[in-house]
């Protein structure tokens, strides 16, 4: 007991002191050391509270009456930051949530101060892990990337120190909340990542920068003002802003606002626009808030919520809307060619299906819903960091400038090869939770065909993708680039990281992520634990590792016998003309010289503007049903 | 039937898709021929073909397409393996889909304009037909209440009963995983191709075999695919196979070619429509 306070108090404390450390002033050398130590302890502790297993922590009263005083204190730079911002909205919203902080005080001053329980079980558990290790090893990374960041960062960029000062703090924020069971708290915390992501997507300072912020500000602060209202209610008809009484207690009106929450923070259509703009700040940024903090604290949510969530009215309606937002914004990322695009498209859809997957109220679904989530968390976080690198190098971003990087960084690519591998080639942890989620929306008709229609749709980008950085001429040595060591060993740990978890991700769902699920739907809502399906049981991936493995390395070996005589140029219906590294001219009518060029396909169905001026609408009209069933 | 003797007739199967495969493409060029009133070569010509391209010197573009050839073959024989063991029926699919895309990759990873053009096809169509395929693996769940391709034997009716509408799609998707017209617009078998030969065309010599090898082996899949439909007697399901596969030769000597577009528009109304309505009634 006191070992886990202890731990759970390292985990939150520790990220916020030392990133108060960092800037109060430190010079480049001691900034690492003190970003090493930092996510060095955060991860240990998030390891060993994962070690001690489950638990529950009971704080004094204290911390409420502590509550009552942050809550207002951190509104209060919400509004200003509105005033800052020059947006009316975002003061309009911040004034509400004061007010009914404000309400809930003084309401709450008869009565007792209610403890606050930390409720450590396997859901907090895992999300702990996400946070501390792959939000730790994106910190390290950024360490070597704002290095180089700071040379080439336009003049209006805000203070590395300030950087790395939400950086931290970000962690220890995720970290606590995940951790509480109280609805005030849960809103500081998810205030507090507001505040963070405002400040780290407006990092560079200009003018685009700021646009991007502001925006994420305001919906984000739609999201806490559901969340503060989501309380208030909880409140006023339980007695108490607990999560676990709020679910237990059946009332339905605070687990529609709270998913409405969720939508906001996972980016959910008609909220995607906040997410899209978040790739303008350092790559370190996106790929923090993709995979680790931020957007998986919407997903966390829902999935907390899932067994009360799943036997309420709301059910359906929340399913629905993460499958179309699935849907959708597969048919997006599709039109996109700039990479970090695809990557936040790709994002959102994969947030989609996890919260439909929350919804589906079985153990398989929940079990696949947890399953995509740590997967996407890894390997989106390798993804986004191998983007930055060649963005780096290479100077874009665009897919279709990404050819030949193969030979320019092999490296990097090879790594960021796995990375793709593992979002599609079966039977790896994504495919795994795909493959959990289709079967379990059997029963549900519309989500199923949705589901259906959007894995079809993922096809298209990763094979674009996969296909345009694997291009290249042959070429008889290959040489490994010069990358920041800060930067190559967080993406060689993260690429072994992804290996090793998509090998090991049947044996992984089977031990730990079933179990869990039938515990966590039998604990809450009293049923029998749904059998799982036969398949998911009894399928052996290790012949198809094995496969697998051995098919590569005798790809790889005949690949490496491969001699120069035995190379010819492609076909170009014309006479090669040999001029070194490009290929790609011949001899065409007239003796004339030509090039042949060719960019990858973006069928015109799937340009943005077009999506999105349907999409928005009915993604509304799903939320509008949300609010409409909750009326009998 | 104990468990050795149905590992050694999987094995047998698996061994002979290849020459299965081969052979209805032999009897695909014979009978192309005599619609065309040509003799059209010998009947085993294809294996001959392949016998040869494995001889030849192994010519290359660069070095990653090799990997991609082999990935296409490997999980063609991997999804076939699963298909006849009857193992989940979406694992199947994905890995069916996985060995495609290592072909797609395969025509990706060379700076040749014909075979990234083929490449850039070959993922419209994939987009095109998957979601057919998946509906037809619910369609099977919800008759047989069990996601393992092994059900099909045991179902109470066969599945062309009670998914005829699935099927019509399903042979829609088979003509174009086949490359038959309407829908040989990635890469075809005949000489009237505008693709020059579209998605492989870099591949030469033995890696050009282990694609041959690999269309063969998903030729084989595909018949037995269909024998799925009427699982119940072998004999039946042969026969229903036959038919299909005699349908796609007639189908593509009597249309032209179609654009991709037109395609993905087709199969994601019309058939999808016809699939999706066949498994919603099967729900009520």
């Amino acid at each position: 007991m006191q070992v886990e306070l202890l731990l759970a108090g390292g985990l939150v404390l520790a990220p916020m002191g030392f990133a108060a450390l960092i800037m109060a002033g430190a010079n480049r050398g001691i900034r690492g050391f003190l970003v090493l130590a930092a996510t060095a302890l955060t991860m240990a502790a998030g390891v060993a509270l994962a070690y001690r297993g489950p638990t529950t922590i009971q704080l004094p009263p204290l911390f409420g009456t502590l509550a009552q005083g942050i809550e207002p204190l951190i509104i209060l730079i919400v509004i200003a930051l509105g005033f800052l911002t020059r947006s009316r909205m975002v003061r309009l919203m911040g004034a509400a949530q004061l007010a009914l902080a404000i309400a809930g005080t003084a309401a709450a001053q008869g009565g007792e101060p209610h403890p606050l329980t930390l409720t450590v079980d396997w859901l907090s558990i895992v999300m702990v892990l996400v946070v501390s290790v792959i939000g730790g090893l994106i910190a390290v990374y950024a360490i070597g990337y704002m290095n180089n960041h700071e040379r080439h960062a336009p003049k209006t960029a805000a203070s590395t120190n300030r950087f790395f000062f939400f950086i931290v703090a970000f962690l220890g924020l995720m970290n606590g909340l995940v951790l509480v069971d109280d609805l005030k708290w849960l809103s500081i915390f998810w205030e507090g990542t507001t505040l963070c992501s405002f400040f780290l997507i407006g990092h560079d300072g200009t003018d685009e920068a700021r646009v991007c912020a502001r925006r994420a500000l305001l919906i984000n602060t739609f999201g806490g003002l559901a969340m503060s209202l989501a309380g208030s209610v909880a409140y006023a008809w339980g007695g108490t802003e607990s999560i676990a009484h709020m679910m237990a207690g059946g009332a339905v009106l605070p687990l529609a606002l709270l998913s409405l929450a969720t939508m906001t923070k996972s980016a959910q259509l008609p909220f995607q626009s906040w997410l899209l703009g978040a790739m303008v700040a350092p790559t370190p940024v996106s790929a923090l808030l993709h995979s680790s903090t931020m957007v998986k604290a919407g997903s966390y949510l829902i999935l907390r919520l899932a067994p009360a969530l799943g036997a309420s009215p709301l059910a359906p309606v929340v399913a629905v809307a993460g499958a179309f937002t699935f849907v959708a914004t597969s048919a997006l990322a599709i039109g996109q060619s700039n990479g970090k695009k695809v990557l936040a498209y790709s994002t959102i859809a994969n947030l989609g299906l996890i919260a439909t997957c929350a919804a589906l109220h079985s153990p398989l679904a929940y079990a696949a819903a947890l399953t995509l989530l740590v997967f996407h968390a890894i390997s989106k976080a390798l993804l986004f960091l191998c983007v930055g690198t060649i963005e780096q190098t290479i100077g874009s971003r665009h897919i279709e400038d990404m050819s030949g990087i193969l030979y320019k960084m092999p490296v990097t690519t090879i790594i960021a090869i796995v990375g793709m591998a593992s979002m599609i080639v079966p039977p790896f942890g994504m495919l795994i939770g795909k493959w959990m989620a289709i079967e379990s929306s059997v029963h549900t008709p519309l989500v199923m065909l949705l589901l259906i229609a959007g894995s079809a749709l993922t096809i298209f980008i990763w094979a674009k993708w996969l296909g345009r950085i694997t291009t290249a001429s042959y070429h008889p040595v290959y040489q490994a680039e010069k990358v920041s060591p800060w930067m190559m060993s967080v993406l060689g740990l993260l690429g072994l990281g992804v290996l090793t978890a998509s090998v090991a991700a049947l044996p992984i769902y089977r031990a730990v992520v079933v179990p869990f699920s039938v515990s966590a739907f039998g604990r809450v809502s009293g049923g029998a634990a749904v059998p799982l399906l036969d398949a998911a049981e009894t399928f052996m991936a290790w012949p198809m590792l094995v496969l697998l493995g051995a098919v590569i390395l005798a790809g790889l070996t005949a690949a490496f016998f491969v001699r120069s005589n035995h190379v010819r140029l492609p076909f170009l219906c014309g006479e090669n003309v040999e001029d070194g590294e490009l290929s790609y001219r011949f001899r065409g009518p007239m003796d004339g010289l030509d090039t042949a060029m060719l960019t990858s396909y973006y069928p015109p169905i799937f340009a943005e503007r077009r999506i999105t001026l349907w999409a928005n609408p009915i993604a509304i009209l799903v939320i509008l049903t949300l609010f409409g069933v909750i009326v009998p | 039937m104990t468990f050795a003797h149905s590992t050694l007739l999987i094995a047998l199967l698996v061994l002979l898709a290849p020459v299965w495969g081969a052979l209805l493409a032999g009897i695909d060029r014979v009978l192309t021929a005599r619609i065309q009133s040509r003799i059209g070569p010998p009947l085993l010509q294809p294996i001959y073909d392949t016998l040869k391209l494995l001889r030849k010197e192994p010519i290359v573009v660069n070095r990653i397409q090799i990997v991609y050839a082999y990935l296409h073959l490997a999980f063609m024989i991997l999804a076939l393996i699963l298909l006849l063991c009857g193992q989940d029926s979406l694992m199947f699919l994905f890995v069916f889909a996985f060995s495609t895309l290592s072909l797609v990759l395969g025509g990706m990873c060379v700076r040749s304009p014909y075979s990234r053009i083929g490449s850039q096809r070959e993922i419209m169509l994939m987009v095109a037909y998957e979601p057919i395929l998946i509906l037809l693996m619910i369609g099977m769940y919800l008759v047989n209440h069990n996601f393992l391709l092994g059900s099909a034997a045991t179902a109470p009716k066969p599945l062309l009963l009670t998914m005829p509408l699935t099927f019509l799609a399903f042979l829609v998707v088979m003509a174009i995983k086949l490359q038959k017209s309407p829908f040989d617009i990635a890469t075809s078998h005949h000489a009237h191709q505008e693709l020059v030969k579209g998605i492989t065309i870099e591949y030469s010599g033995p890696y050009l075999a282990v694609i041959e090898i690999a269309h063969f082996v998903e030729t084989a899949l595909l018949f037995y695919l269909v024998m799925l439909f009427w699982a119940s007697s072998p004999l039946i399901g042969f026969l229903l196979a036959c038919a299909s596969y005699f349908l796609m030769i007639v189908v593509d000597n009597a249309f032209a070619r179609l654009t991709t577009l037109w395609t993905v528009r087709f199969m994601w109304t019309a058939a999808l429509a016809m699939a999706a309505t066949n498994v919603l009634w099967l729900y009520l």
